[in-house]
């Protein structure tokens, strides 16, 4: 069954906190939990309740998600009906190339949304991690008779002063007011940067917000809204954990936070696979003399070493002598010889030649950036 | 109409492998799990991927539910063409008749038409059941370049295993002047890998006599290499000085997998330049707790554990709960070991469940098998060399 709506996933602005991690490429190509990017799990949340036309609105840095996407076929996005249609920044008088918000990005891609043939559309951003049954929110959205519909969570973990979005609600779950950036938030819901609303109805909003000289989703379009009551926004709390990569060290976090069954069992889910590029490599190799406790591995491994309380991405090796603790490597990281690691974040590619000892404080973990040998 | 290929390969997998016991009672054998990641037939599907060939027939027969299911459109080995591709070839109907592959040959003959589709020059001829890494594309240039009828891969075994193999007796310039059917006392050690290539027009008349035969098995290696030689046709034989196992037994099935945890290694998966590759599950990376140890093994995605692997082969989604001990193990995909069991020196099929306090095989002894799906109750022994599968167990 194909559900009547059609996804848009908006790649993102680099976010600074993110420093080096995002330098390079887009949140939504953020590597996370050890195989994934962070737009695949926006792609599986939407496959999952039966999208199957989905937009990629790609901004700055957009190679290595290209890369990881390819032509769809991992997530079954190549079909000739349905499928996914990679949108790139390009220079026009529509087209403004570069994208101060979301709204840009939407009026860029304005042709997008008049193509697809969905009542309805939903859009997220790619700086949350979550699962969520759109089809649940499509019927929320309904039964609501809302004109817009915003996901929110009441999670803490997600809050931060002097930034996000915060939703004041009432009873009938009417969104009233939206906070945002505020010093310190005084509403409990945080907007998650995904909406539902009637594809027609954006094209309108769309249309008229950049006659008006917006360029931000919320801080103008939505903020009016509310202000004018033109139209009933209503919001849908996500009944799943939420977790936010705005800074490295909620990134740090979110990714140890899976370390826990109870948090893998919240987004894993055997029955709806999280899917993501291959990379065809054989099982990880635990060799004589190979240390490991409460860490996630992929494929592709060769340890030798010590880990204990790391992710380890596809193709690290660990060799002996080392010791990884509290770390998360990315693909292909080499940790030579008697080398000691603790609270490093190694990106891709990264080589610790032997003897280092290199140990980041445990609240704002060490980056080293992708590619170097240290 | 398909267009002309070179070489167009044909895969047997449709025999029963019944010396593999209750792991193919619901499998094909070229659909059994092998090296935590992979089932045996992604070797020769890989191989063919990197050698360049293109078309590939899959001749199923037995149990071709989870193969066929496991092929699918051939993607994962890049084999999803609009020019080729891989095929499931399953026997059919056809006016007036229709039957079983009644062997090999007849399996191929039955698919003449199929064949005939691509015009080829040359046909490649593999099994099902070899764990191994080659260049077909090497094998069919020295073919081409002795000119001969057919080429058959072969490879050094140890003299005391000749009398397992077809033995291939040859001249100083590799041509093949005999052929022993597992002989006693073997004049030469070059075994058969099973593997040929026929230069078509020659293989094609070979066929349709062989089926006009009432006498024939219709098998390639009792009756269509040996009457190729009386004739008098160039026989070739290529020598492969690879990684190459049988994985036709238990026990042979059993060391290959142990094959890979040696260092260094006989068959190097790593390798880039010639990927084996498997379909995709899906599973997130594979977690060790804090009470799980692990050394010597190999373990994927999807496994979870808590107790003690040592020596074993992990695939996806096997659970090894705390206390538990997997020790000189193959454990295929989604079985679980339950607390304080004990498995040695065992096979554990796909979605078998170990029970608490189970103790499975011993340290010496033959190879131990639990079927698929199969539950050992709680606290039960079984004995080195006994299998076990849902409709009970035998030895």
């Amino acid at each position: 069954m194909k559900r009547d709506i059609v996804g848009l996933i908006y790649t993102g602005e680099r976010i600074d906190q993110l420093r080096d991690l995002t330098r390079i490429r887009s949140v939504a190509a953020l590597p996370v939990l050890g195989r994934y990017r962070m737009i695949d799990f926006m792609l599986s949340s939407m496959i999952h309740s039966e999208i199957h036309n989905i937009g990629i609105i790609m901004q700055k840095n957009y190679h290595s998600l290209m890369d990881h996407l390819g032509s769809g076929r991992e997530w079954d996005l190549h079909g000739k009906r349905n499928g996914m249609t990679i949108l790139p920044p390009y220079m026009s008088t529509d087209n403004v190339g570069v994208y101060e918000g979301l709204l840009d990005a939407l009026r860029s891609n304005i042709g997008f949304l008049r193509r697809s043939k969905e009542r309805y559309i939903a859009v997220t951003d790619s700086h949350f991690l979550y699962s969520v049954p759109y089809e649940k929110m499509l019927a929320h959205h309904i039964d609501q008779g809302a004109d817009l519909t915003l996901l929110y969570t009441k999670e803490r973990g997600v809050r931060r002063n002097g930034a996000g979005r915060y939703l004041e609600i009432d009873d009938e779950g009417t969104v009233r007011q939206m906070e945002c950036d505020p010093s310190i938030p005084r509403y409990e819901n945080t907007y998650m940067a995904c909406f539902l609303v009637r594809r027609e109805l954006l094209i309108d909003m769309v249309d008229r917000a950049v006659s008006a000289g917006y360029h931000h989703f919320t801080r103008e379009l939505i903020t009016n809204i509310l202000r004018d009551k033109t139209y009933k926004i209503s919001g849908f709390e996500c009944p799943g954990s939420v977790w936010m990569m705005d800074s490295v060290e909620s990134y740090f976090k979110a990714n140890m936070d899976f370390l826990s069954a109870e948090n893998r069992a919240r987004i894993f889910d055997m029955d709806k696979p999280v899917w993501t590029k291959l990379r065809d490599e054989m099982p990880t190799h635990y060799k004589e003399g190979a240390d490991v406790s409460n860490s996630l591995i992929a494929d592709g491994c060769i340890i030798e070493g010590k880990v204990e309380n790391a992710i380890l991405f596809r193709g690290v090796q660990v060799k002996p002598g080392a010791s990884v603790k509290n770390c998360i490597v990315m693909q292909d990281g080499i940790i030579q010889r008697n080398v000691e690691l603790a609270y490093c974040i190694l990106d891709k590619q990264v080589t610790v030649r032997e003897n280092t000892r290199m140990m980041g404080p445990s609240g704002y973990p060490l980056v080293v950036p992708k590619g170097l040998t240290i | 109409m398909p267009r002309k290929k070179k070489c167009v390969a044909m895969l047997l997998a449709g025999g029963q492998g019944s010396r593999l016991g209750v792991l193919t009672h619901q499998t094909a054998k070229p659909a059994i799990p092998f090296g935590g990641k992979y089932r045996i037939i992604d070797f020769p599907l890989s191989n063919c991927a990197n050698s360049g060939i293109d078309v590939v027939g899959v001749l199923t027969q037995w149990q071709p539910l989870e193969l066929n299911a496991y092929i699918g459109s051939g993607s994962p080995w890049d084999l999803d063409l609009s020019s080729g591709g891989v095929y499931v070839l399953p026997p059919y109907m056809k006016a007036g008749a229709g039957e079983w592959y009644s062997g090999t040959a007849n399996a191929i003959y039955q698919n003449l038409a199929f064949i005939e589709q691509f015009n080829p020059d040359y046909v490649l001829i593999l099994s099902g059941d070899h764990i191994y890494k080659m260049d077909y594309a090497d094998m069919l240039a020295h073919h081409i370049q002795k000119e001969a009828a057919v080429t058959i891969a072969v490879r050094q075994v140890p003299w005391e295993e000749c009398s397992r193999f077809g033995i291939m007796n040859t001249d100083t310039q590799g041509n093949i002047i005999e052929f022993e059917e597992k002989p006693a006392n073997p004049k030469s050690n070059n075994a058969s890998m099973g593997v040929y290539v026929f230069t078509w027009p020659k293989l094609r008349e070979r066929l349709i006599a062989d089926e006009r035969d009432p006498n024939s098995n219709n098998d390639f290696g009792k009756n269509i290499i040996p009457t190729m030689l009386d004739d008098g046709e160039r026989l070739t034989a290529y020598n492969f000085n690879g990684y190459w196992k049988d994985v036709g037994t238990i026990e042979s099935l059993w060391d290959a997998n142990m094959d890979l945890l040696q260092t260094p290694v006989p068959i190097d998966l790593h390798d880039r330049s010639w990927r084996i590759y498997a379909r995709n599950i899906g599973m997130p990376p594979h977690y060790i707790s804090p009470t799980g140890e692990v050394s010597g093994s190999l373990v994927t995605e999807g496994c979870l554990i808590h107790g003690s692997v040592r020596g074993s082969v992990l695939s996806a989604g096997v659970v090894v709960e705390e206390g538990a001990q997997v020790i000189d193990s193959v454990i295929m995909p989604s079985a679980r070991i339950a607390k304080g069991a004990k498995v040695i020196r065992s096979i554990i099929a796909e979605e078998a469940v170990i029970e608490a306090d189970c103790e499975v095989g011993e340290e010496t002894g033959d190879i131990t098998l639990i079927g698929n799906g199969t539950v050992v109750k709680a606290g039960d022994k079984v004995p080195a060399g006994q299998q076990v599968s849902r409709e009970g167990s035998e030895v």
